[in-house]
């Protein structure tokens, strides 16, 4: 299967929306800018793939796939598959950064207990 | 005589921040000042703790961003009318405090001290990335900012307010391409910075790259469709 006009379209509207709905979370302070450009710049490759879909065609020949449409599927899932990667990381991070604040609060509010008894 | 709170936002810097606050308490004990030490995993804390130090200690690393913040939060909450940052690391010098906080009260809403404004800036790879972002906050706002990777800044009771509540609010130059798109009144003041002696940058190599990208996008794009919000977004915990 090639990349028919429709998917191409589809691609390109999917895309948009994407960039759209991040820049109204940013808009209203709903978003870290940080957290925005892995978006923005994977909504940018999907809509370079389907505006130019002569880099699919080469590709997926040069890499032997029977269809350029499964090139584009792989970079997606690539893609989205190595943001989950870094979410997980970031997942465990912030696991155990509560684990340190919680330590901490509980930690203060017990001197802070003991303090009071011994006056 | 106008109340400065010098924020000193200090990473494993156990090497250098004795230096650097000892030289503000004995010749410039007309400020006030805050170390705000990010989670370090050295002796930076205890060296602040043992020399009775202003200290705000963070349990975990927030980033210098989180870190800034969280002075600019001490500033409004203890009523300062102006706060500046001051890197740990002792490359920027005290002394370009009285004239930039000078010409924060002719009315300027955030003061730079800049490298380069009427030094030319040198042409090496290091300063490409500054090179790049001045020539993208020309492009956006018409405005020439000579160094925008500055961290030594000025900040007036206003800024203060808005930095210290507000998401999107970093210390760096895609912020300050927002606030002066929206009407901030920023004034760059040529000083000179001391080479770090000791210590890590916050920015390595590895990261620089990322640094751009994420400087790029946000100055080129991303500002252009922010709305400035000066009221406050919680005001539970209105300042």
């Amino acid at each position: 299967m090639v990349l028919t006009p429709s998917i191409r379209i589809l691609l390109v509207l999917g895309s948009l929306l994407t960039v759209a709905f991040v820049l109204s979370r940013i808009r209203k302070s709903k978003m870290q800018i940080e957290d925005s450009i892995f978006w923005l710049a994977f909504s940018a490759a999907v809509i370079l793939l389907s505006l130019f879909p002569e880099i699919a065609f080469w590709c997926s020949r040069f890499l032997g796939f029977e269809a350029p449409i499964n090139f584009v599927f792989l970079v997606i899932i690539f893609l989205l598959i190595l943001k989950q990667f870094y979410m997980s990381i970031k997942i465990s991070q912030m696991d155990n950064r509560i684990r340190i604040l919680t330590q901490r609060i509980a930690l203060n509010q017990e001197s802070a207990e003991r303090e009071k008894m011994d006056l | 005589m106008a109340n400065l709170l010098i924020v000193i936002p200090a990473y494993n810097e156990e090497e250098s921040i004795q230096r650097v606050v000892d030289d503000l308490i004995q010749h410039y004990p007309q400020y006030d000042y805050v170390v705000i030490n990010d989670g370090s995993r050295d002796r930076t804390a205890s060296i602040c703790r043992q020399r009775g130090y202003h200290l705000v200690d963070l349990p975990v690393n927030l980033g210098l961003a989180g870190a800034f913040q969280t002075g600019l939060r001490y500033a409004a909450e203890h009523g300062y009318d102006y706060a500046i940052q001051l890197d740990a690391d002792g490359q920027h010098l005290p002394q370009y405090i009285a004239p930039m906080l000078e010409l924060a009260q002719q009315g300027y809403d955030i003061v730079i001290g800049s490298r380069f404004l009427t030094v030319k800036k040198p042409k090496t790879l290091r300063m490409m990335g500054s090179y790049i972002i001045s020539w993208a906050i020309r492009l956006t706002t018409g405005r020439a900012i000579c160094d925008p990777t500055s961290g030594m800044r000025l900040l007036n009771r206003n800024m203060i307010q808005e930095f210290a509540q507000n998401l999107n609010y970093d210390p760096e130059p895609d912020t300050i391409s927002y606030l002066i798109k929206n009407g901030a009144k920023v004034k760059e003041f040529q000083v000179t910075m001391k080479d770090r002696v000791a210590g890590q940058s916050y920015l390595t190599f590895m990261r620089s790259i990322q640094y751009m990208a994420r400087m790029g996008i946000s100055i080129l794009l991303i500002q252009w469709f922010r709305k400035r919000d000066q009221s406050t977004p919680y005001p539970e915990r209105s300042l």
